[in-house]
Parts: C-alpha cells; sequence; structure tokens
C-alpha cells in the first residue's frame, strides 16, 4: 500500500516543484515506484521542471473526467527504472476537479505505486485543498524570507486541522555566507519558529538552476544540493540520514572569503 | 560594521505576524491577551514581567514561569 505525500507552501516561488521532481526522481533511484501528480490545474510546471514537456497527450482532468484510461496519460521516465509523471491541464482551472475526486484518484494509486508526490499549487484555495484531499503526509517547502515562513505557519495550521499530522519542513535556498553575517535566518531560526521535524536544508545551489534549464534533476548530479535531496529521500522512507554539513558544498576560496569576512 | 543584524528584525517581526496569525487576532490583542494572563495569574503566584512568557503555539498556548530561558 502506497503512501500520498503533497508537497506544498503556501507561497509560491519557494521550490515545490523543483523539490517534487528531485524527490520523485531520487525515490525511484532508491528502487521504489514513484507516481508525481502536478495539480496546478492552468499553470503547468512539473512536466517542465522534468523535460517531460514534449510527451504529454492526455493529463489529469482526463483521468478524473474519464476522457481517457489512467496508463494513457502516465508519462514514463525513462532515466528511471519506475518513475512515472502524470501533468496537470493547461487550459482549465482549479474547479475542473474536486477533492473528493482527487481522494478517489489517490486512493487508486495507492494500490500500484509506493509514493503518490502530489506537486500542490501555490494559495489556500481550491488547488490547495483538492491536493491535500488524499495526503496521508505533507512535505512544507520554505525559504528563509519573513514571508514564506508565515505562510508556511499558515499551511500547516491548515493541515493540521485537515487531520494531517505527519509534516516535515524543508527550508530551501539557503546561503551560508548570509547566514553568517546574520543577513540570513538559519535552519534553526525557522525550525524553532515552525516547530515541525525538518527533513532537509538545501543550500542555494547552482546546479539546482543548471538541471531546470535542462530539464534534469539535479538528484543525479554530483552537487552538494543533489547529496541533499537524495538524504532527504531516505528520510521519506524512514532511514536515519545525518544531516549535512551545508557548508562543505562550497569551494575553497568561498569558505576562505567567510574567514576574512568574519574578522 | 555596527550595523544590527536583520535576522534579529525578521526574526522579531515573524514571531509577532505568527502569533497574530494563529490566534486570529490583531498583534495589539496578543498583548492584552499576555498583560491579562500576567493580572490573572499574578494573583497565585510570584511573578515578574521577566520570568513570565506566554507562546501561542498552532495548537495550543504555552505559559512559560520562573527563570526559563526565553
Amino acid at each position: 500500500m502506497g503512501e500520498v505525500i503533497v508537497v506544498t507552501s503556501g507561497k509560491g516561488g519557494v521550490g515545490k516543484t523543483t523539490t517534487t521532481a528531485n524527490i520523485g526522481a531520487g525515490l525511484s533511484m532508491l528502487d521504489k515506484k514513484v507516481i508525481v501528480i502536478d495539480t496546478d490545474l492552468g499553470l503547468r510546471n512539473l512536466d517542465v521542471v522534468m523535460g517531460l514537456e514534449n510527451q504529454i497527450v492526455y493529463n489529469l482532468v482526463d483521468v478524473v473526467e474519464g476522457t481517457c484510461r489512467l496508463k494513457q496519460a502516465l508519462i514514463r521516465d525513462k532515466r528511471y527504472e519506475s518513475l512515472y509523471l502524470l501533468p496537470s491541464a493547461q487550459t482549465r482551472d482549479k474547479t475542473a476537479i474536486s477533492p473528493g475526486q482527487m481522494k478517489k484518484l489517490t486512493s487508486e494509486l495507492k494500490e500500484e505505486f509506493d509514493y503518490i508526490l502530489l506537486d500542490c499549487p501555490a494559495g489556500i484555495e481550491q488547488g490547495f485543498q483538492n491536493a491535500i484531499a488524499g495526503a496521508d503526509r505533507a512535505i512544507i517547502v520554505t525559504t528563509p524570507e519573513v514571508s514564506a515562513i508565515r505562510d508556511a505557519d499558515r499551511i500547516i495550521g491548515l493541515l493540521e486541522s485537515s487531520r494531517i499530522k505527519d509534516n516535515a519542513l524543508i527550508i530551501n535556498r539557503i546561503r551560508m555566507d548570509m547566514v553568517k553575517k546574520g543577513d540570513m535566518m538559519s535552519v534553526d531560526d525557522v525550525t524553532e519558529i515552525l516547530s515541525i521535524p525538518l527533513i532537509g536544508a538545501i543550500p542555494d545551489d547552482e546546479f539546482v538552476v543548471i538541471g531546470t534549464n535542462q530539464g534534469e534533476p539535479v538528484i543525479g548530479m554530483d552537487s552538494l544540493a543533489g547529496k541533499i535531496y537524495l538524504n532527504i529521500c531516505k528520510r521519506i522512507m524512514g532511514m536515519e540520514v545525518p544531516f549535512e554539513d551545508l557548508n562543505s558544498g562550497r569551494g575553497f576560496l568561498a569558505r576562505l572569503t567567510d574567514i576574512f569576512h568574519k574578522n | 560594521m555596527l550595523r544590527k543584524s536583520s535576522v534579529a528584525v525578521a526574526k522579531n517581526r515573524l514571531r509577532i505576524l505568527v502569533t497574530s496569525d494563529r490566534v486570529e487576532c490583531s498583534p495589539g490583542d496578543y498583548d492584552n491577551i499576555c498583560r491579562e494572563l500576567y493580572s490573572s495569574l499574578s494573583k497565585y503566584m510570584e511573578l515578574t514581567e521577566e520570568n513570565f512568557k506566554v507562546d501561542i503555539c498552532r495548537t495550543h498556548i504555552l505559559i512559560t514561569f520562573a527563570g526559563d530561558e526565553t
């Protein structure tokens, strides 16, 4: 029996889609059968981040409305053993599907997949309600900014009141040089305010930008962000993995300038 | 550089925002809640403003009393 995990944040632009794509790829690298679903109706993006935009025939709304069978809409990511994408509909809006329909769909998918990852739209309207309807647990993505953390707190409150209590936090785009100067909230600062368990802290890594440019997950690349995503996947599977040292990914020269900045 | 770290400012703003979001009240109401709790509890125990702290969490209200590190 699979697990349904919603990746959500409240605020837009914090990295939900990139996170979903990388965790999806990572879990399938760890021999799990994974499906990622883009639930952002009208603003389809997950396919682009994954580099599968040219293979779309049917979409989530087609499946829910019965225009096609589920199998016809699934796009297999050939770079991985068992990773599938169910894309969103670009020409429909949030009202095209209901929370009840999403719940039915995810419970069917649980029979066949180990993990069902839902890329949630920004906001707290119907798109959010659809995405969380069938979720067993949630991953909340935030960045070390006041507005993003405030929204994350609201989202966690809404999840808790919707009986989703198994929540884990990803803090994205951390810049250690700024943290050291006291100009960016640290991982500890953020977890203290949100008080939910941390599952990963990802540095602002240029490989992530390169990956999205090319439609490739950073998880396959030899980069700190890639390694951290893989560890996040292991933690999702229940393994105990020590947290990474975010400084180690930076070059010798960058670390040397940090030393001078301190003085 | 004697500039105040911007993180301290951010954390302070965030704490006020998050607290008023959680109880769906204004920051001023939060101050009133704290003041009223302080005045009613101080009838029964020795309180000072230093050893009394009210934290509004998402699911409960936490009142910290006496010498605890804040």
